[in-house]
């Protein structure tokens, strides 16, 4: 009887070890934006892991501050995990005004990854939330590409 | 029959155990996997007793520090500036590594390890990978001291220096290894000792612009101190915040009097509508505002002779 109780301890232990292999996790994905920000050189990742809206409630969302430059090409590069539902949308705002997204809602098209070719030199605000308010895991990337 | 009872009972035992070490072997092998994963992620499976923790009240909580500006200060842009111009690589700008051993305290090490990976960025944009691994050897051993070692991959780093290899991977890395020790700092309430990094990097970083510009003067080397004016200003209101401590005292005191001169340069700005376009498949996003930044040389000079001054306190001994 003993021995059947260890038989279960030792299958519910390999079967978490075996889930934990497959769940994707940050790192990878920061990996993984890295090879989309393709020649732009890694400067900044921001994680977002974010819970389901609530019936009646507003998207949850994150937001990230960042110093900016002048003259300066930066790429923001979007991974979204495979273990949630969620695809992530990248706004970017300066003070007070909304400078572009990586969602278009008039198209429906969701980009991987965008540009910003900055002109001020200042702090700048990404927010992250996930398209209808779907639970989800994200990695966006800011990447220098090359001085304008 | 007596004896065979008992082999049979020493055989069940011997069966227990193995089972028991087995099991102990898949919790341990399943837990390490657990800790790779959060290595880079979330930062969360170490948890060190530390004295280096700021006990003073902080006029912003170390909640909301992580919510101000990241970013601050970037070894790589500086250095792509540098690199953009043309301007060649010179070993005089850099901070020497000789003494890595007497820097002390926690305060020492961690304003050291901003500077060394300012340095460490210069380096590795202009590939001199001859001199990376004094200075990967230099930011781990300062690493260490403030507990953050962990983070830092020395041994990658070092193979491929060595290698001269698969340089974007060196750059990467390294970004990546800082970029984590900083989180891990303000995930658990060390953000005292991820501000004085920022504030090495800063510095060390306007050393070598101000030091460029000095032997090779340009327009956009002039703008790029004038409108560190911004980057300052956010940069002091992450170490007002622990001014209680006579170390960063003193340091706030010396960035005051760059801060006292920025006043004299003038930034303006003029609006424009930002555009999002598709190039070559790629979304771009237009800023179209203007910003304007008026330094005059001889104030220039005085904020490089100022900041040359400030860092050079910083890495003596």
């Amino acid at each position: 009887m003993r021995n059947s109780y260890l038989i279960v301890a030792l299958f519910a232990i390999f079967i978490l070890n075996n889930n934990s292999a497959k769940a994707q996790s940050g790192q990878e994905l920061v990996d993984l934006c890295n090879i989309i920000a393709d020649d732009a050189t890694y400067l900044k990742d921001f994680q977002v892991k974010l819970d389901a809206a609530k019936p009646g409630e507003e998207k949850p969302n994150m937001k990230f501050s960042v110093v900016l430059s002048k003259s300066t090409q930066y790429r923001f590069s979007i991974c979204n995990s495979k273990d949630y539902p969620g695809k992530a949308i990248v706004s970017l705002y300066d003070n007070n005004r909304l400078l572009g997204t990586n969602y278009l809602v008039a198209t429906g098209k969701n980009y991987p990854s965008f540009d910003f070719k900055c002109q001020s030199t200042g702090v700048y605000h990404i927010f992250i939330d996930f398209r209808e308010g779907e639970q989800g895991l994200a990695v966006v990337l800011l990447s220098f590409v090359q001085k304008l | 029959m007596l004896n065979l009872h008992k082999l049979v009972n020493q055989l069940r035992y011997m069966f227990k155990k193995l089972i028991y070490i087995f099991i102990l072997f898949l919790i341990f092998s399943s837990c390490t996997k657990c800790k790779n994963e959060n290595k880079g992620n979330f930062s969360e499976e170490f948890n060190i007793p530390d004295s280096v923790m700021y006990d003073g009240d902080l006029a912003i909580s170390e909640a909301a520090i992580n919510d101000i500006v990241q970013n601050i200060s970037s070894p790589v842009e500086m250095a792509a500036l540098i690199k953009s111009l043309g301007v060649p690589f010179s070993k005089d700008y850099l901070a020497t590594t000789d003494y890595v051993d007497s820097y002390t305290t926690s305060f020492k090490k961690a304003i050291g390890l901003g500077v060394f990976g300012a340095d460490l960025g210069y380096l590795n944009m202009y590939n001199k990978t001859g001199s990376v691994i004094d200075y990967i050897s230099a930011i781990k051993t300062l690493a260490d001291g403030i507990h953050v070692g962990q983070f830092f991959d020395f041994t990658t780093l070092k193979r491929l220096a060595t290698n001269n290899q698969n340089l974007d991977s060196l750059m990467y890395i390294s970004v990546q290894n800082f970029n984590q020790m900083d989180r891990y700092l303000r995930e658990n309430k060390r953000s005292s000792l991820s501000s004085l990094i920022i504030a090495g990097v800063w510095v060390e970083g306007m050393y070598l612009v101000g030091e460029v510009a000095r032997k090779n003067p340009s327009a956009e080397l002039r703008e790029k101190i004038g409108e560190q004016k911004i980057i300052l200003s956010n940069l002091m209101i992450i170490l007002k915040n622990y001014q209680k401590d006579p170390n960063f005292k003193e340091l706030i005191d010396d960035l005051n009097e760059i801060q006292d001169m920025y006043k004299n340069v003038i930034i303006t700005y003029e609006k424009g509508e930002p555009e999002m376009v598709e190039e070559d498949g790629m979304l771009v996003i237009k800023q179209n505002d203007k910003q304007f930044i008026e330094i005059s040389n001889e104030l220039m000079v005085k904020i490089i002779n100022k900041t040359a001054a400030v860092r050079n306190k910083i890495i003596q001994l």
